[in-house]
């Protein structure tokens, strides 16, 4: 079926608070699903599988660390990155000052598709941006790049997963002041999504509506019911009937 | 009245704390950058045409009728499909099913396909489904004692009671004009990027204008079916004495929280456009136009028939008080250099004389005021820049956000209540903390309080502590940290409202979005439940023009001829 942005973004907003989480910010994991959904890359498909875990998870903050090359490594202690990965971004940023390279190790986290419209932002900075993580439940290993004055990445995907150095639950972000060499870096890889297919996904939407699968839209309502509060007779009266 | 130097020039703006004050946003009334307003102007210069397209009405009003727009740009559709419904099932609440009208402005063409398929969806609302060449969902009940006065007076060849007509103002009442993607319907960011409804709202307005044509049209419909020759049409002020009822609920209050860059932007684009305005010399030929329109303003609450006590009292102090200004409004004007000065003698007068007379003040210099109809829209994005330490985050919350940090977030009285949604449509209520049920899925509208907690938190730390050090500590206040960073360095920021506190009216709010959307009349039927009317005095769509209808009237000679031939039939 075809939702509106609006609609899109109302829906995991309720979904998220719903959840009573501490950390995570709901306007923003909406414009995550959205974002990422309007691509064409199942933004909602995804936040459906982090909504399993997220009320599970441990609601804390995430650790920093700093390496001795002068790079971040991140613990998320297991939780999503959804909830997290704005406020290491902006901690990483700080990091960056007087430097051109800054490389994030996130470990221990889940969700990472989410990062999709975060990592889009870094563009409008000034910053070139690569990703890439392994996920283990579909194998694939996925390279995110956006280099400066790009409005969406390029991404490459590989059944291939080499888990030298890394784990299925960790990523890599590295950000830059100068552009990553996608020819170089995407060698090897078995797909390319390039970015003028999700630019022109993302402005159709604009003007066609989203496509969501029924039954993710379905189970992403559900969720978004825990907010609710039963009705009762105050609540009947609640909105100020009519005197 | 509060100023502060603005940043431009030497001239004054009114401080925020005065603005965004919810009692003074409580009494705002229509403006000429109200939504309402700027349509008519735009539909006028741009010459559109809105003609009947189809017209499928049984003899007792039941069917679809379609009404063709057609702008400089493109061609819509308004759809308006009208059931038998039974009087129980009459609701103004959001939880009502059924609605004696039903309508939707459609982008493009309608065809036997997508009629069908409105047909099936536009009548269920929340219900439906709508597909996205839609661009405003909304429904509409009768006012059964107004629609039945006129009909029967007509089809006998009689004017009504203009009595009647006075107490209630309309034909119609919307309960909900839904836009924005709900339901499958077109967000505004597509919108936005069209020459037609690229303003906030504009096409909601545009199709409740539509459909307070469709209420004449179809009270002359139906009195026509009835009367056959006998049958006269309703005397033409006495249309445009007619308007298009609406009844709000809370439902609008957690919008007005949930969109502080909106909010700002229509209250700093006023504020703009009135600072212009109070900077301006006065000048003598000003005081008949003035005169004039405090004069309506003063007719015109005058005429507010409401059952609300508490208005009905606002509204009796704001006559009294008009009275005395425009007695003494020419000695006044003599002894002012700039409209500031008198504004700031209007400071003895009640909140809703005082907005009155802002009102006025904009109404005559349309040169000065109107360019600020288009900069109404804005970037919703709460954003916080780089570099940022914690004690620029205090210097904000203690400039900008002192309402939240002076409130004692301990005392009961300031945690009263909790808003959150309910299970029936999704409604937003307010609960009493510690008796109703729900408080554990409270909806995070307590800015205030939120706010509050932050600052108390950034107390405790360095000054010079990076905040984005802060928040990897602390990831719970970024959302409130970006908020207070946004709008405590905008021109009007927050609604300087607990809206938790006992006293607490989210009436204030209704008010200012509804005075911004451009309604009058405003009559509370409870403290969160407001009944207004959009288009009253407004042109008719045969006549539609660029010229003003602040503080609608009832039409003096109409109001005699009415009401005597009234008392004769």
């Amino acid at each position: 079926m075809i939702v509106s942005h609006n609609e899109l973004t109302a829906v995991v907003n309720k979904a998220f608070l719903g959840m009573r989480r501490t950390c995570g910010e709901a306007d923003i994991i909406a414009n995550m699903v959205a974002g990422l959904q309007m691509v064409g890359l199942n933004g909602i498909g995804h936040f459906n599988n982090a909504a399993q875990f997220l009320t599970a998870e441990k609601d804390c903050p995430v650790d920093i660390f700093m390496t001795n090359e002068g790079g971040l490594v991140v613990d998320l202690h297991g939780c999503s990155l959804a909830c997290h990965l704005p406020v290491v971004i902006d901690y990483a940023i700080e990091k960056m000052v007087g430097k051109k390279h800054l490389t994030i190790e996130l470990k221990n986290c889940h969700n990472r598709w989410l990062a999709y419209n975060e990592l889009v932002k870094l563009a409008a900075k000034g910053l070139a941006c690569k990703a890439q993580w392994n996920n283990g439940s579909s194998p694939q290993n996925t390279l995110y790049i956006l280099n400066q004055g790009c409005v969406s990445p390029e991404l490459f995907l590989s059944d291939h997963l080499d888990l030298t150095g890394r784990t299925l639950h960790d990523m890599t972000i590295q950000l830059s002041v100068k552009n990553f060499d996608i020819a170089g870096y995407s060698a090897g890889y078995e797909r390319h999504i390039n970015s003028s297919a999700l630019n022109s996904a993302q402005r159709d939407t604009w003007y066609d509506g989203i496509l969501v699968d029924d039954a993710e839209w379905e189970k992403l309502k559900k969720t978004a019911t825990a907010l609710l509060v039963e009705n009762s007779e105050a609540s009947v009266k609640g909105a100020g009937e009519l005197v | 009245m509060d100023a502060r130097p603005s940043t431009c020039g030497g001239t004054y703006m009114r401080d925020p704390i005065t603005v965004m004050a919810p009692e003074r946003l409580g009494a705002m009334h229509q403006n000429r950058i109200s939504f309402v307003r700027t349509l008519i102007r735009k539909m006028a210069q741009q010459k559109w045409q809105v003609t009947k397209h189809d017209w499928q009405l049984s003899p007792q009003g039941f069917g679809h009728v379609i009404y063709k727009l057609t702008t400089l740009n493109h061609v819509y559709h308004l759809v308006i499909f009208c059931d038998e419904i039974a009087d129980e099932d009459r609701n103004d609440r959001v939880i009502a099913e059924k609605w004696d009208v039903t309508f939707a402005l459609v982008y493009g063409d309608v065809d036997v396909e997508l009629l069908g398929r409105l047909r099936a969806n536009v009548p269920l609302q929340e219900a439906g489904r709508n597909p996205n060449k839609v661009l405003v969902l909304a429904r509409a009940n009768k006012s059964v004692r107004v629609f039945e006065h006129l009909v029967s007076h007509l089809a006998k060849g009689q004017q009504p009671n203009a009595k009647e007509l006075a107490e209630v103002g309309y034909i119609l009442r919307t309960t909900a004009v839904y836009g924005n993607g709900k339901f499958g319907i077109a967000d505004f960011n597509w919108l936005e990027t069209t020459e037609d409804f690229n303003q906030s709202f504009s096409a909601q307005m545009c199709a409740v204008y539509i459909l307070r044509e469709f209420s004449l049209d179809w009270v002359h419909y139906i009195a026509n079916q009835q009367g056959g020759d006998k049958a006269v049409s309703l005397d033409i002020d006495l249309q445009r004495y007619l308007g298009i009822g609406n009844a709000t609920g809370l439902g609008m209050a957690p919008y007005l929280i949930n969109h502080p860059c909106v909010v700002d932007k229509w209250l700093s684009s006023r504020e703009s456009a009135l600072t212009a305005v109070l900077n301006t010399a006065v000048t003598i030929n000003k005081l008949e136009p003035l005169q004039h329109l405090l004069q309506k303003g003063l007719c015109h609450l005058d005429q507010i028939i409401t059952i609300n006590a508490h208005q009905d009292g606002l509204n009796t102090t704001a006559i009294g008080e008009l009275h005395d200004l425009l007695g003494k409004l020419e000695s006044l004007l003599l002894q002012s250099a700039t409209w500031h000065e008198l504004v700031d003698y209007s400071g003895q007068y009640s909140l809703e004389t005082q907005e009155i007379l802002l009102s006025c003040l904009m109404e005559i210099y349309p040169e000065l005021v109107d360019s600020y109809e288009t900069k109404m829209n804005c970037d919703e994005n709460l954003n916080l820049p780089s570099g940022k330490r914690i004690e620029d985050l205090i210097a904000v919350l203690e400039n900008r956000y002192r309402w939240a940090i002076d409130t004692d977030f301990k005392q009961p009285e300031n945690n009263y209540w909790f808003w959150y949604r309910s299970q029936d449509k999704e409604e937003p209520r307010l609960g009493v903390r510690g008796e109703e049920p729900g408080e554990d899925r409270e909806l995070p509208l307590d800015i205030g309080r939120q706010a509050y907690r932050l600052y108390h938190a950034l107390l405790i730390c360095k000054p010079n502590m990076q905040l984005a050090e802060f928040l990897v500590l602390h990831p719970q206040y970024r959302a409130i940290s970006r908020r207070v960073w946004t709008l405590g360095n905008k021109e009007m920021g927050e609604i300087q409202m607990n809206v938790l506190h006992k006293t607490a009216l989210p009436m204030h709010l209704l008010r200012c979005k509804l005075a911004v959307f451009g309604a009058t009349k405003f009559d509370p039927r409870s403290e969160r439940w407001v009944r207004v009317t959009f288009f009253q005095g407004a042109p008719l769509l045969n006549e539609i023009h660029d010229g003003e209808w602040l503080f609608p009237l009832l039409p003096s000679h109409s109001l005699n001829q009415a009401v005597a031939e009234g008392e004769a039939s």
